[in-house]
């Protein structure tokens, strides 16, 4: 059984308060070794990372022998948005992964932030679970970036992810859970897979995977490393993007994860008042359809999907 | 006046997004340029408001012939959200105000954030009219980021009484004011009012304020009032008051109050119970710059904001 903790609590006004509670495991006797954070729910419409949550505890429970380090789960960091659909902070409506590091003297989502860097401040390792949001459907992934590479890319790899992305520095990025946490010297991947607002027990259970085995190569599982896949890296070819040309309703003809050709058709936008074929989509290059729009209705610029594949 | 679309978007089913644009002077006006942005979210409507009521003012003063520069005035943005109560793009629930320089080719609101910067880049002057990111209600004051660009002495002509000089956080990097500076438009914000509300009194200032930058700017002839002497604010000489408790929030004073130490500000009583869990108690003289506008108000918030002349560090009430 591990402990569950309430890491942060601040009044609410009408008789409740907002919470944001762990679950911590610790070694049976012996000091433990390096602690992790398994984080998920920062956006209120991202599910996926509480299956994940859920798995590691099943798992851990049944083998409390194994456990080496500290071992610390958050499903619910956002708690009132992943309670009510809602993906950013409520009331305030303002991204939490764009208020980080935060504040103690700042309005809610920033005191929200500032709780949780102090909560998991000293850990070794930050695991940080996205479901992309309600729009997109994305293969398992870690995004890393630029001046992170040299010191992330060798623990995502060990993930059984099936995609690192590696991307330019965006300032704005500063303000996100991930760049806070790595400055204070958390190493912290962010992973993104799934959908928002749906489960993918697959995804869920190819993720565990990769947890325990990146938990058994630092030593705070004591267990065999599992075998895992090894992850297609970013810089070995080219990401294309298709952004809708025009607005309707994106009908796809291929299924995610598709390796197309060239030229092929990945799906339509049409007008469900005229009964007209608005657009036909097409795959600019060949490659691994690794995200795609799951959400149907499309505005000009909706992004229906991205390929990743040879540099040309 | 020239009125006329300066982004149209197509939308599935609704009526296509125009973003319209107000231009007054012509060949003959030499004078400087200035762009005004309104509402870029939909609960700006004191923003929307006070840009609605200079297109109607500059309309006679352009009869008049008194437009001696260029004035462009976009008083909504985001007309989407303004028309279903929502603060951001309605679908995919992101801030224009975060999509700037935009991309062309990117997704729905960073191509509307390119078009409008096309349509922006080139002016002498920006002016963003603001509303605040928190549930607070303040005196009109000038935001103005350190980008290297920027250009402090011409927001003194506004004659507002506060300019808040800072350095930029990374999400500012992303909006409008940041990007206007880089491509050399002297831009700065004005924050004021309360979301989602008309204030008549702040917006009535600001329209003021606007009035007089355009006369001593050269871009506006008639001759106007001498406005305040504006304060640069120094993050030090703001004391916050904060809420040690959650509650129903009951306020005493009024931004723009002097308070002197030691007055009560206001209570914090129990939603459930009415018990006073806390009196809000000025732990300094000064000016009340800023104030908690909901009703309901969350544990350690910060109800007050007060400006003083003596330098006073940071104090959370007593109970
Ligand atoms: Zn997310």
């Amino acid at each position: 059984m591990g402990m569950i903790e309430e890491v942060l609590t601040i009044e609410l006004p009408v008789g409740e308060s907002f919470r944001i509670q762990r679950c911590r495991y610790t070694p049976i006797k012996e000091k433990p070794t390096k602690r992790i954070s398994v984080v998920s729910g920062i956006h209120g419409d991202e599910l996926e990372g509480q299956y994940v949550c859920f798995l590691l505890g099943q798992w851990l429970r049944e083998h409390r022998e194994a456990i080496k380090g500290t071992i610390d789960i958050y499903p619910a960091i956002n708690s009132l948005g992943i309670d009510s659909i809602t993906r950013s902070v409520p009331f305030y409506n303002v991204d939490l992964n764009r208020t980080f590091p935060g504040s103690k003297n700042d309005f809610l989502p920033a005191q929200i932030a500032d709780g949780v860097v102090n909560a998991m401040q000293g850990s070794d390792f930050a695991i940080d679970i996205h479901s992309s949001n309600i729009f997109l459907r994305e293969i398992p992934q870690v995004r890393i970036a630029k001046s992170q590479e040299d010191v992330l890319v060798p623990l995502a790899n060990l993930l059984n992810i099936d995609f690192v992305w590696v991307h330019d520095a965006v300032t704005v990025l500063e303000s996100t859970f991930a760049h806070a946490m790595n400055t204070i010297g958390t190493k912290t991947l962010v992973v993104e897979m799934g959908v928002g607002m749906r489960l993918g027990m697959a995804y869920g259970h190819q993720l565990l995977d990769g947890l325990l085995n990146l938990m058994a190569h630092e030593g705070i599982l004591d267990i065999e490393p599992l075998k895992v896949r090894f992850p297609i890296q970013s810089h070995v070819g080219e990401v294309a993007y298709l952004n809708a040309a025009c607005p309707g309703l994106f009908v796809p003809v291929i299924e995610h994860c598709q390796v197309i050709e060239k030229g092929s058709v990945v799906g339509h936008i049409v007008s469900a008042l005229s009964g007209e074929v608005l657009d036909e989509v097409i795959a600019p290059i060949a490659g691994i359809l690794f995200t795609i729009r799951a959400y149907p209705i499309v505005y000009e610029g909706s992004l229906l999907g991205r390929i990743f594949g040879e540099k040309q | 006046m020239k009125r006329f679309d300066i982004v149209t978007l197509e939308s599935p089913n609704r009526a296509p997004l125009r973003i319209e644009g107000f231009l007054f002077g012509d060949e003959t006006t030499t004078g400087p340029s200035v762009a005004i942005v309104g509402a870029m979210s939909g609960d700006h409507i004191n923003q929307l408001y006070v840009a609605s009521g200079l297109v109607e003012y500059l309309r006679t003063k352009e009869e008049e012939g008194l437009i001696i520069g260029k004035i462009l005035v976009i008083p909504a943005i985001n007309a989407y959200a303004l028309n279903m109560g929502e603060k951001n793009w309605p679908l995919d629930k992101t801030d224009l105000n975060m999509m700037f320089p935009g991309y062309a080719q990117g997704e729905t609101t960073q191509r509307i954030a390119s078009r409008l910067f096309e349509e922006l880049k080139g002016y002498d002057y920006g002016i963003i009219l603001e509303g605040r990111r928190d549930q607070s209600m303040c005196l009109p004051y000038v935001k103005l980021m350190q980008s290297g660009y920027e250009d402090l002495e011409c927001t003194k002509d506004l004659g507002l009484g506060f300019i808040h000089y800072r350095p930029h956080d990374p999400i500012e990097t992303a909006m409008l004011q940041y990007n206007w500076q880089l491509w050399e438009t002297k831009a700065f914000s004005i924050v004021f009012g309360k979301n989602g509300a008309i204030d008549q009194g702040t917006s009535n200032e600001v329209h003021t304020a606007i009035i007089r930058f355009l006369s001593k700017r050269k871009m506006l002839d008639i001759p106007v009032f001498e406005g305040r002497k504006s304060n640069l604010v120094d993050p030090n000489r703001i004391t916050l008051v904060k809420a040690s408790r959650a509650g129903i929030l009951i306020s005493k004073v009024q931004c723009g109050t002097h308070i002197q130490k030691g007055k009560v500000l206001g209570k914090i009583i129990d939603a459930l119970s009415g018990e006073r869990l806390e009196k809000l108690i000025s732990p300094c003289e000064g000016i009340v710059t800023c104030q908690y506008a909901h009703p309901l108000i969350f544990q350690n918030s910060i109800v007050f904001r007060i400006a003083s002349v003596d330098l006073c560090c940071q104090i959370d009430t007593e109970k």
